[in-house]
Parts: C-alpha cells; structure tokens; sequence
C-alpha cells in the first residue's frame, strides 16, 4: 500500500511537471504567465512613445505653419467671365465702313430720337408722379390711423420680417402652352470653377 | 548738439532752402498696392428699417439685366436710397440637352449662359419698402427673374474662390 501511493505521488509528480511544461507553451514564450501579458521590459518601448509623440507634433506644426501660409494669402473674387472680352474679337484688324447717310434719313433720325426722348421724359415723369401720390396717401392713412389708434399705427410703423426674401418671375411674351409636351432631355452645368 | 538740434530755416538769408532737391526729381506715382477683399460690416438695421437688402436680378439676357440693374441703381440714388454696392455674380453656364425622338441620342439644343447682377441697399425704411417693391415690379422687364433678400455672409463668401486644400488642411487638423 505505501508503494502505491509513492507511485501515485510519483506519476502525480510526474504529471504535474509535463503540465507545467506544456502550459508553458511554445518555447519563445518566455515567461509562465499567459499569452498576451509580459513582465513589463523597461528598454524599447518608452522610447519609442516619445519619438511617436514628437514626430506628431512637428507635423501639427508643419500644418499649422502651412494653414498660416495660406490663410495669409487674401481671398480672390471669381473674376466674371461677363467683363472679359474673349480675344477673338480684339485680334482681327477687320474695320466695318459705314455707308453714308443720305440727308433725309439722318433728319429722319434726328426727330425719332426727339421723339423717343420726349416718351421716355412723359414715362419717367408719370413714375415719378406715381411714386408721389403712393408715398403721400401713404402718409394720410397713416396719420388717420394714428388718431384712430396709436398701438396699431406703432404696428404698422414696425419693419416686415415676412416681406424678404421677395421672389418674382418677368411677364414673359408668350405665356406657357396649357397641355405641352417637352421632348425629355436634361441641363449640364458646364461652369468653370475657380479654385485659389 | 545744439546746431543738429535748431531747424529755424533763415527765410531772410540767400541760404533759404540750400539742401532742397526733391522738387528737381520727377514726381513719382504712389504704387497702388492690391485692395484686400474684406467683407463689409454686414448691419442689422433697426425696428424701423431694413439691414442691408440685396436685389438680385437674374436672367439669360446680358443687356436687358444690365440695363434693368443700372436703372434700379439710378431709381435709389434718385430716392435717396443708400446704395452700398452694385456687383455682378458670376456667369453661370448650361448645356442643354435634349433627347431626340427617332434614337436614344442626346443631342445638343444650346448652351444658356445665366447672368447675375446685384445692388445693394441699407437703410430703406419699413413704410417705403412695398413701394419700391411696387415701382420695380412694374418696371420689370421680360425674362428677368427678381430676388430681394436680406444680405448675409453667405452672400459674400459665394463671391469669393474657393481654397480646397486650406479646407482640407483645416478638416484634418479638427
């Protein structure tokens, strides 16, 4: 019986060292803990978080010394295609004659344009006058209505914040075709962009 | 010391303005240095009258909104209407393209260019706004699509280029 247990203890012993053995697993892991921990090493590691920590801040400087650049350049405005002519129309030498007028047709000429100025004299007087008799009755209605009631003439004194934005299409020359059908197609917004 | 230090000038003497000599010289123009676009003081206005208003005027015809957005400015200064500033926007341009019955093609119908001119008023009174609205509503040519609104940053930083890589320099750095 005590030989038995011996060898018990024995294979017992036995087995626990192989165990042990094999928890180690492979033969690079060089400590008995588990698998991702080590015991803390005190040479690579630290050195390498301050080079990493300096290398970010020199390249935030690097950034913030090129946005500085740049903000310091002043914003350009787009330039309008609008006010530019396009060179080929300043290229060519060509020169248009005129022919000469015969004296009829410049006197012709001569009273249209009286004509026309003496219209668009009646035209703007008529809006001017317009412009007076809306801004006068205006005003009257205005003052009966303050001797009617000073709250509501205060009211009707204040600034209309429903009035902007105000948004309106021209009269157009043919108004839409009621029941028209548009062949299909589609819009290409060929702008240039114009980037600093 | 004492003899750097008097500038008295002797007028009496023969001497009188012995070490002159710019007035010799050619007169030279003062080299005008590029203006900086900065943005104007955008005001609010006050219970009794608007901030700053843009009108805006839109349309495929060049001379008819140029024409119009002279004649709005010129109707201000005759009101006495504080006009701030009277700018294009720039032009816009479309290809249009239609798809032809007979086929899968699209085939091209016209390129519209779209031109934009702004004037810009402050201080127009609550009780004259709907009249001058009035006014150029009835005056408002064919094909010309108007827009008044208020005036905002917005407004103006559409006028301006735009800088990609400082806004992608910015977005990286936040």
């Amino acid at each position: 019986p005590v030989s038995l247990h011996v060898l018990c203890s024995f294979s017992s012993c036995s087995s626990w060292l192989p165990q042990r053995v094999l928890l180690r697993g492979s033969h690079w892991q060089s400590s008995l803990l588990e698998f991702r921990t080590s015991l803390p090493v005190r040479a690579q590691p630290k050195k390498k978080k301050k080079v990493d920590v300096k290398k970010e801040q020199a390249q935030k400087e690097r950034m913030k010394k090129k946005i500085k650049k740049l903000e310091k350049a002043a914003p350009e405005l787009i330039p309008i295609e609008d006010f530019i002519t396009p060179l080929k129309y300043s290229e060519s030498n060509r020169v248009r004659s005129l022919p000469a007028l015969s004296p009829e047709e410049s006197e012709r000429r001569v009273l249209l344009l009286k004509k026309w100025c003496l219209f668009k004299q009646k035209q703007d007087e008529a809006e001017k006058k317009a412009i007076k008799a809306l801004v006068e009755s205006q005003q009257e209605a205005l003052k009966e209505l303050r001797l009617e009631s000073e709250e509501l003439y205060q009211a009707a004194i204040r600034r209309d914040e429903g009035l902007f934005p105000f948004e309106r299409d021209g009269p157009s020359y043919t108004p839409p075709l009621p029941g028209y059908d548009p062949p299909e197609g589609k819009c290409i917004d060929i702008t240039k962009v114009y980037t600093q | 010391d004492a003899l750097l230090g008097c500038h008295r000038s002797y007028r009496s003497r023969p001497t009188h303005g012995i070490g002159k000599f710019k007035y010799l010289l050619p007169k030279e123009v003062p080299k005008r240095r590029k203006e900086k676009v900065q943005m104007k003081e955008i005001s609010a206005g006050t219970e009794y009258q608007y901030g700053d208003v843009n009108i805006q005027m839109t349309s495929y015809d060049l001379c008819l909104v140029e024409h119009f957005a002279q004649y709005v400015h010129r109707l201000c200064n005759r009101l006495s209407i504080r006009v701030i500033e009277s700018y294009a926007m720039p032009t816009k341009t479309n290809e249009v393209l239609f798809l032809e019955e007979k086929g899968s093609k699209m085939q091209l119908d016209a390129v519209l260019t779209t031109h934009q001119r702004i004037v810009q008023i402050r201080g127009l009174s609550s009780t004259f706004a709907p009249i001058l609205l009035e006014v150029i509503q009835s005056s408002q040519p064919e094909g010309v699509h108007l827009l008044v609104k208020q005036h905002t940053e917005a407004d103006f930083k559409s006028r301006l280029k735009s800088r990609p890589e400082l806004e992608e320099l910015l977005a990286q750095m936040s």
